[in-house]
Parts: structure tokens; C-alpha cells; sequence
């Protein structure tokens, strides 16, 4: 389709527009971690004002940052690197495994009270989390996993509402005679679901793990509530810790600096994964 | 290679609307070992139903179903040792066309994990399962013209090509049952034609005993060699196609196989004439004389001048060029008829001239009367 130089203009006007207003706040944070201490707090407080580049980038801050995360130099932001890592990689691999397979279950398999089991399912996502927070805590409490990452990783294995529908939808569009096909070849249904269903599920699993994986990794109030020794928080957990308990700023400079560090990963797997979100690896599976 | 048996084998869906819907009724069928037995009929009749109950992927409701002499109503598909080709090919899209051919073969192996086998000290063994398997899937390949298309994924492929690959996925295991669900229909007419005769070389070749649907009856006549003709579920004939065309069993078998369809004309038959709607034909015949319908191909029907004694007059309605025939479209007294005559006759021959028609008595059939009113022999 043509556009005219004018409509062009004006989109190209409304992206830029709108791609700064989202870049900003991170081009800021990335200032702020490279200013000296009092002038990011004074970035911060607003009497500085905003400032766009900074004059005399501390670049020391980040290794300052590293070294004071936790309680113990360098190796409090390894346990917090490390916590993260292994809890972000449980839920991710939990919430895709049970999901994925509910989902099949959902689309393909046929069993008395589906339908209803599945509007159920769906009605858990009505459900505000707080609401469930404090049965969740004292339910975790009984299991006595307060302070270990059960309470984080095992509810992924049990499938996510919003995923599972997700998974469900794609599914229901691969034809059925795949999976006869594959009955025929002498696979059950587990088989099925590893062989055949989760390959072509490519590009539902790049969301559902992108999307995961973010959420698990940015997540501040599972940990909070959970973890609570030093040596279990993870790195979104431990970012609190550069604020002490009256709100302080000094260390502001040092929190941005982590905070930077922190989003790494997930920047590099968001444009990572972006071509896959779209791709249908489901075509030419039949004719077409 | 087996033969399959179907004894009184019926299918009830329920339905909690509608209480429950009988798809196929009591199907007595003997498919021989090593025979190409083809179920042809109208959408809704029953074929495919029929052959996914055969296959397993459909649950018998009545009956029983014997393959190779052993019941296997209760067997999963799997372990039926039968090999299905869907009409969508379904190859799986992320697997080359060498792993959907060896795909059957790999999930049948004894050793199915390298890392089980080697510590198990099973290696060896499955080493040479893999060499099987490979050896299979060339020899496979090698059969259907396959090779250059191995490292393909199905999407790089045509659709003439899928469907050899689909074929090719189920020769590799070499089942004792071959089952067909319309696999040429979705293939330009002038490749299903090539795709037909392939199928047909392929059959002799294996041997193998095959159960294939369709429900264009070209195809059916030209690929059977036990042609089940169903309609609404029941079995309406059971026979070789040229019994099928030449004596169908009832009406419905007569007006569903051939092309052009048989014209079908209801009314009496008294000492010898048939007459419908006063107008009377000779049938030399002696049975007494009853209510039928009388059918005559068009390929018996000949066109005569309008005075010519016997003849029966009729107006065409529309002329159809074949080449070397034409299908006239007749309008007369019994309503419209159509006469498939030769070209050359046909020549001069245009919409509205009024024409008397004939046709040959010796090979006309009559039916009862009904939608499947049985044959009455003459």
C-alpha cells in the first residue's frame, strides 16, 4: 500500500515520539548510574534538574555496585546473579512444560467435564494475586518452604491460566490427523506432546518463556515475600537493599548502576527471541 | 500381508442433542489378503468412519473387526500394524521428509536411547537398527523417486510431492494393512490421474492389501479390485467394479457409479412395455407385471429421426463436447435423459432440435421402486 509523504511524515512522527517516551526512563537510568553520588542525588530529588548526558561518567560506580550488592563484597551479587538464575530458569522451564501440556490436554484430548474444567481454569485469571497472597504464605508456611525457592518455582509447574489458553488456541490449530498420524506411528500421548505438539509450538513457547522470564526476573514481591535471608534474595531483592530503611539516596548512583546490569539479560533475550514470536512453523504441514 | 474381516461392524455416535446418530450399520466385509479394495459413496455415507474404525483411530460400536484372523477391536492403532495415508498428507512439518519416513520405524525400535543402549552395553545392537532403519528409508526412497527430496522439510515441497511422502511414510514399515482416506483429492486433476496409475503400480509391486476411500467413482472403478459401494451407512453393493457398473445391485449403485449417471425413469412394466407418462417402451421380459423404475446408460441411448418407428420424442437441452463423444441433454415425456453418443454422430446436432431417441433394451435395467430399490432381474 502507497502512503502519502504527508500520512509518512506524521507516522514516522508518532513512532519517534512514542520510542522516545519508552527509551527514555532507561537512557536516564543509564545517566544516573554514571553520575557522581551527589548529583544523582540531586537527579533524583529533582533539584538538579534532568540532565541528559553525564558531565564526568563514574564508570567505577558499576564496579562499586557489584561489590557492595549484599552483605558480602563481590559475592553477595554472585548469590543474588546465581538465585536469580536458578529460579528464573525453574519457573521458565515449569510454566512451558505444564502449560503446554495442559493446553494439548485441553485442545485434543476428549474427557467428561472439559468445557467447565477449562472456564474454570480461565476464571483463576479474574483472581487478583493479592487475594491469594497471604492463604499462598500460610500454605507455604504449613510446607514449612518459607525461605527456600519452593514456594517460587513449584506453583510454575502447575501451569499458568493465561498460558495454558494460549497454548490451548495454537494447539486446537494443528490438525488433528498430526496427531493420529502420529497415534498410528505408535506414539502416545506424552510422546505426542514431546515430539510432535511442543516442536510446533515454537513460537507460543518463545512468548510464554520471553514473557516468563522477564516477570520472574523483574519480580520484586514473590522473593520479598519468601526469601528472607540475604543469601536466598534474588537480584531484583537485592537492587532494595542499595535503599536503606529511611528511604535514603545516597547510593542511588549504585542502585541505577545494578538496576542497568539487571535488565541485561533481559533485553538481550527480548530481541533475541522477536523474530520467532512471529514466525508459523506450523505451515506446510498439510496442504496449502 | 493380511486380509481384513468385518463382521456386522456398526458406529453410534452419541449425541446428547439429538439422543444418537448411526454413522455406519452392520458392514459385513471380506477384504482379501493382498486386495485393493476401495469404499466409494456420497459424503456422510460412512467410508471414512468405516476406515478409522479399521485403523483405530475411530471406536468400534457393533461388531467385530478380525485382522490377519485375529480380533483387534480393543487394540490401539499403534499396535494394528497398519499404516494410514491421511487426505492432508499430515507429515509432520518440523521433521525432513527422510525423518517422516523413518519416524514409524524409530519410535518401533528396541533401543531407543543412544545413551541407555551404550551404558546397557546395547550398542552394537542398536547401531545396527540404525542401519536398518537407514537402509529402509533408502530403499524406500529409492521406490517412490524420494531421494532428492530427503533433507526437505514439507513446506519446501509440493503437493504432489507430500503426498509421495506420505505414501512413502507408510511403505517404510511395511504394515500388514495399508489404509487410504481420499489421498488424491487434494491434487490438480492431472496429477491425480498420474498419482492413480503410480498407486497402481505400487499396489502390484507390494502386494499389499489395501482399504482406500474415495468418493469419486472414476477413481474407485479404476483402482479396485473389490469395489464397496455406501450410502447413509449401509453397504450398497460389494463387488468388482465392472460387476458394479454392468448389474448394480439397486438403484442408488446405478445412479452413483458411471459417469455420465444411469438415466433412471419410474413406472410400469406390463406384458413386456415399460410406460411412464404414456409413453411406452418394449422390454422383452416376463415377469408379471409390477411398478419400477427403468435405467438405461448413456452411453445405450442412440439418437434417431423423430418419426422413426419406436422412437421416443425429445427436444436437446444442451450439447456438451467431450471429443471424441458428446453428451446430450434431452428433455422428453419422462423428463430429461441424457445420450452420450460419438462425436461424429453428434455433428449438426444443436440446442432445440427436435430428435426421437432409442435405446438398446437388452441392456437396460429395472429397479423396485425408492431411492435403493433393489435390481429385478429381467
Amino acid at each position: 500500500m502507497q502512503r502519502s509523504p504527508l500520512a509518512n511524515a506524521l507516522l514516522w512522527f508518532v513512532l519517534i515520539i512514542g520510542t522516545a517516551a519508552f527509551v527514555f526512563p532507561l537512557w536516564w537510568m543509564a545517566v544516573v548510574s554514571l553520575e557522581t553520588p551527589e548529583r544523582a542525588e540531586a537527579a533524583i530529588t529533582g533539584s538538579g534538574g534532568i540532565a541528559l548526558f553525564a558531565p564526568h561518567p563514574q564508570f567505577a560506580n558499576y564496579a562499586n555496585a557489584v561489590r557492595e550488592t549484599g552483605s558480602r563484597p563481590w559475592m553477595g551479587f554472585v548469590d543474588a546473579l546465581s538465585n536469580s538464575i536458578v529460579v528464573t530458569v525453574l519457573i521458565v522451564l515449569g510454566t512451558v512444560l505444564s502449560s503446554s501440556a495442559v493446553g494439548y490436554a485441553f485442545a485434543r484430548l476428549r474427557f467428561r467435564g472439559r468445557n467447565p474444567l477449562f472456564l474454570l481454569m480461565l476464571a483463576t485469571m479474574m483472581l487478583p494475586g493479592q487475594v491469594t497472597m497471604i492463604p499462598l504464605f500460610l500454605l507455604f508456611r504449613q510446607f514449612g518452604w518459607i525461605d527456600t525457592i519452593m514456594p517460587l518455582v513449584v506453583p510454575a509447574f502447575f501451569g499458568n491460566a493465561f498460558f495454558i489458553f494460549m497454548y490451548r488456541q495454537f494447539i486446537a490449530q494443528i490438525p488433528e490427523s498430526l496427531v493420529e498420524a502420529a497415534r498410528i506411528d505408535g506414539l502416545g500421548h506424552i510422546a505426542i506432546w514431546w515430539r510432535i505438539i511442543l516442536p510446533l509450538c515454537r513460537p507460543v513457547t518463545a512468548i510464554c518463556a520471553v514473557f516468563t522470564f522477564i516477570g520472574t526476573w523483574n519480580d520484586f514481591l514473590g522473593p520479598l515475600i519468601y526469601l528472607h535471608s540475604d543469601e536466598s534474595a534474588t537480584l531484583a531483592v537485592a537492587l532494595n537493599g542499595f535503599k536503606n530503611q529511611y528511604g535514603g539516596l545516597e547510593d542511588v548512583h549504585l542502585l541505577m548502576a545494578l538496576s542497568v546490569l539487571t535488565m541485561i539479560p533481559c533485553i538481550v533475550l527480548f530481541i533475541a527471541a522477536q523474530k520467532t514470536f512471529v514466525e508459523g512453523l506450523a505451515r506446510g504441514a498439510v496442504k496449502g | 500381508m493380511a486380509n481384513v474381516k468385518l463382521t456386522k461392524v456398526g458406529k453410534v455416535y452419541a449425541d446428547s442433542a439429538q439422543g444418537s446418530v448411526r454413522a455406519v450399520e452392520a458392514v459385513d466385509l471380506l477384504i482379501a489378503d493382498g486386495e485393493f479394495c476401495v469404499l466409494v459413496g456420497p459424503s456422510g455415507c460412512g467410508k471414512s468412519t468405516t476406515l478409522r474404525m479399521i485403523a483405530g483411530l475411530e471406536e468400534i460400536s457393533e461388531g467385530v473387526l478380525e485382522i490377519d484372523g485375529k480380533r483387534v477391536n480393543e487394540l490401539p492403532a499403534k499396535d494394528r500394524d497398519i499404516a494410514f495415508v491421511f487426505q492432508n498428507y499430515a507429515l509432520y512439518p518440523h521433521l525432513t521428509v527422510a525423518q517422516n519416513v523413518a519416524f514409524g520405524l524409530e519410535t518401533r525400535r528396541t533401543h531407543r536411547s543412544a545413551f541407555v543402549a551404550a551404558i546397557s552395553g546395547g550398542g552394537a545392537a542398536r547401531a545396527a537398527e540404525s542401519a536398518r532403519i537407514d537402509a529402509r528409508v533408502a530403499e524406500v526412497s529409492r521406490t517412490l523417486g524420494l531421494d532428492p527430496l530427503l533433507a526437505r522439510y514439507p513446506r519446501e515441497l509440493s503437493g504432489g510431492q507430500r503426498q509421495r511422502v506420505a505414501v512413502g511414510r507408510a511403505i517404510a514399515r511395511d504394515p500388514k494393512v495399508f489404509l487410504f482416506d481420499e489421498p488424491l483429492s487434494n491434487l490438480d486433476a492431472r496429477l491425480r490421474i498420474e498419482t492413480r496409475s503410480e498407486l497402481r503400480t505400487l499396489h502390484r509391486k507390494l502386494r499389499a492389501t489395501i482399504v482406500y476411500v474415495t468418493h469419486d467413482q472414476e477413481e474407485a472403478m479404476t483402482l479396485a479390485d473389490r469395489l464397496v459401494v455406501m450410502h447413509a451407512g449401509k453397504v450398497m453393493q460389494n463387488a468388482s467394479a465392472q460387476e458394479c457398473y454392468e448389474r448394480p445391485a439397486n438403484r442408488f449403485v446405478a445412479g452413483f457409479i458411471g459417469t455420465p449417471s444411469m438415466n433412471l425413469v419410474d413406472g410400469r412394466l406390463e406384458n413386456g412395455v415399460f410406460s411412464a407418462q404414456g409413453v411406452h417402451a418394449p422390454i422383452p421380459s416376463t415377469i408379471a407385471a409390477r411398478s419400477c423404475a427403468l435405467g438405461v446408460r448413456p452411453d445405450r441411448v442412440r439418437i434417431v429421426s423423430r418419426n422413426a418407428a419406436g422412437s421416443i420424442a425429445a427436444t436437446i437441452a444442451a450439447v456438451e463436447l467431450l471429443g471424441d463423444r458428446t453428451d446430450l441433454a434431452l428433455d422428453c415425456a419422462w423428463g430429461r435423459m441424457v445420450a452420450r453418443i460419438d462425436a461424429d454422430l453428434a455433428a449438426g446436432m444443436r440446442e432445440g432440435d427436435a430428435v426421437g431417441f432409442t435405446f438398446d433394451a437388452a441392456h437396460a435395467h429395472l429397479f423396485e421402486l425408492g431411492e435403493c430399490g433393489a435390481r429385478i432381474v429381467i
